[in-house]
């Protein structure tokens, strides 16, 4: 078992595009955390996540065919659960003609601000002045935290699986820091 | 190869290698930074500060346990192998994993009917929700949109209504006793209110009352949802009191019982362009530029008339999203602007 996770994700889609079933085991196991994490940040239900997760498997399954020019898996996977759960919260036709509330799909994203509070000795005043700051976030820029610092995506898999520009990507990235930064400021300009 | 003598703090905090050395990287990262930072001691503080931006974007990550990582391969594994056997004897029905959406689809028919209808499926309503006490009621009509698409209905006062789906909405099965229009919604919905200055309609999600008198807008609260939100399209609602315009959002946060009113994240004209409705300015003063914008988007600007006399505006924003242009105008004067409330305040040292 132990040698099945040192070999690399190729080597597992080669052996899906033979025919294997067994070598999506492997895979789901590998990914199974990450992928849940995404998804239920857009649903927050646990029974729909978990369907939507397995049919992107059955999915994969069924498309073994192509299996060996899939670069990243991980990349691949992420944006499959994505479309798959927001097609089956029903938000993708949502307000259709509505250009306003298009966009306005949620997302969900657990700060662990007891953690850093803890950690960093903050005091009542910052963490609270901190939750305030995660709390006035945006969809866009908490997902977008979620898929660079939890995920590690690069810029331009990011612009892809959000469907904005790698421009786009860098300016609500550096937006985002820049209002985080603000929280910090005063103890470095002081300090 | 990267010059890290010239990055700031949102550049480091922004570079894949910082942000692996931040995040617990190995020994060579170690090595590496704690070299630079050597070498370079005029960026501790730098250095510093975007590590405790990237430690303060931490996740919470949900740990899934093994077995049930298990249990879910098993599934698959079980359902691919179905299909492959299929496959070799096909069938007329296609397999489909998971119960779920099979249950659904079998009430939907009967749910569009308009029958009275008790949910029975897996009971995610907790019993004492203020949307549970409503629907068992005799006198009221539930609808659930148990579907993956939208669901459009017409009320009885001819409001038109579009529900999510995994939304239900229970309502009077008439309007015409009660001094309002009752609706409860447990999910997401949006409204087109017939006007009745004599009745208003009111949308009562678990805590959250919004009442209108006729406009547009929507409501999500999925019981499972930690905020409920309004958003308005059109028109102005009240929700608890507090006045909602166009382009805001009302974000209610169910644990602490506060409300915090904030623009949406894209706001769109509230009326309709006109082709001789540009946003080309040359020379023009910076005021009358926020007021224009703020007649085009109906969101309040708020700034200090007399620091900002002097200050003009050349440029073209006729195609710019809301925030870009503010972000323009404010490079172009030397200001900032800050949201609060629902509104922007222009902050400024005015200009010469």
């Amino acid at each position: 078992m132990r040698e099945n996770l040192l070999q690399p994700d190729s080597h597992w889609l080669l052996r899906l595009h033979q025919g294997e079933h067994d070598a999506l085991a492997p895979l789901m196991g590998r990914y199974y955390t990450i992928l849940y994490n995404y998804a239920i940040s857009f649903s927050g239900d646990d029974g729909l996540v978990k369907d939507c997760i397995q049919e992107v498997f059955i999915d994969l399954w069924q498309r073994r065919e192509n299996a060996r020019s899939i670069l990243s898996l991980k990349y691949y996977l992420l944006r499959a659960v994505k479309n798959k759960v927001l097609k089956s919260i029903g938000r993708q036709g949502l307000f259709a003609d509505n250009s306003l509330l298009d966009n306005e799909c949620e997302f969900y994203y657990e700060f662990s601000i007891e953690g850093i509070m803890i950690e960093k000795q903050l005091s009542d005043e910052k963490a609270a002045r901190l939750k305030k700051l995660i709390a006035g976030l945006s969809k866009r820029q908490r997902e977008i935290i979620h898929l660079k610092y939890y995920q590690h995506l690069d810029h331009g898999q990011i612009a892809e699986l959000m469907n904005i520009t790698t421009q786009s990507v860098y300016n609500l990235l550096h937006e985002t820091l820049q209002r985080l930064k603000s929280l910090w400021r005063f103890e470095f300009v002081s300090g | 190869m990267k010059d890290y003598r010239l990055y700031e703090i949102e550049d480091f905090a922004m570079d894949e290698d910082f942000v692996r050395w931040v995040q617990g990287g190995g020994h060579a990262d170690e090595r590496f930074w704690n070299a630079w930072l050597a070498q370079n001691p005029a960026k501790h503080l730098v250095v510093a500060a975007a590590r405790q931006i990237v430690e303060s974007m931490r996740l919470e990550p949900k740990e899934v346990p093994q077995a049930e990582i298990n249990r879910e391969i098993g599934k698959v594994l079980e359902a691919v192998k179905e299909l492959d056997h299929q496959y070799r004897q096909p069938r007329p029905d296609s397999f489909i994993v998971g119960k779920r959406w099979r249950i659904a689809a079998a009430v939907f028919p009967l749910v569009l009917a308009g029958t009275l209808w008790l949910f029975v499926g897996k009971q995610r309503t907790s019993s004492t929700s203020v949307y549970a006490t409503a629907a068992s009621s005799p006198a009221f009509i539930e609808t659930v949109n148990g579907g993956d698409t939208l669901m459009t209905l017409v009320l009885p006062d001819s409001t038109s209504v579009r529900l999510a789906a995994g939304s239900r909405m229970t309502y009077a099965n008439h309007f015409d006793s009660g001094v309002s229009r009752d609706v409860y919604l447990s999910g997401e919905a949006f409204f087109k209110v017939a006007g009745n200055p004599r009745r208003p309609f009111r949308v009562i999600a678990n805590e959250i009352v919004t009442k209108v008198l006729g406009t547009s807008f929507s409501v999500r609260c999925f019981e499972q949802d930690t905020t409920i939100r309004v958003t308005v399209r059109t028109g102005k609602v009240s929700v608890s009191g507090i006045i909602v315009t166009p382009n805001q959002q009302l974000v209610y946060q169910r644990a602490d019982r506060k409300f915090e009113k904030t623009l949406v994240e894209s706001p769109s004209f509230i009326v309709p362009a006109k082709p001789d409705d540009n946003m080309r300015y040359e020379e023009k003063p910076v005021e009358q530029v926020f007021d224009q914008l703020s007649k085009y988007y109906g969101i309040t600007i708020v700034y200090n008339s007399e620091l900002l006399s002097k200050c003009t505006v050349t440029a073209d924003l006729t195609n710019e999203s809301f925030y870009h242009k503010l972000d323009l105008i404010c490079t172009a004067i030397g200001a900032k602007y800050e949201l609060l409330d629902g509104q922007v305040v222009i902050q400024s040292y005015g200009c010469q």
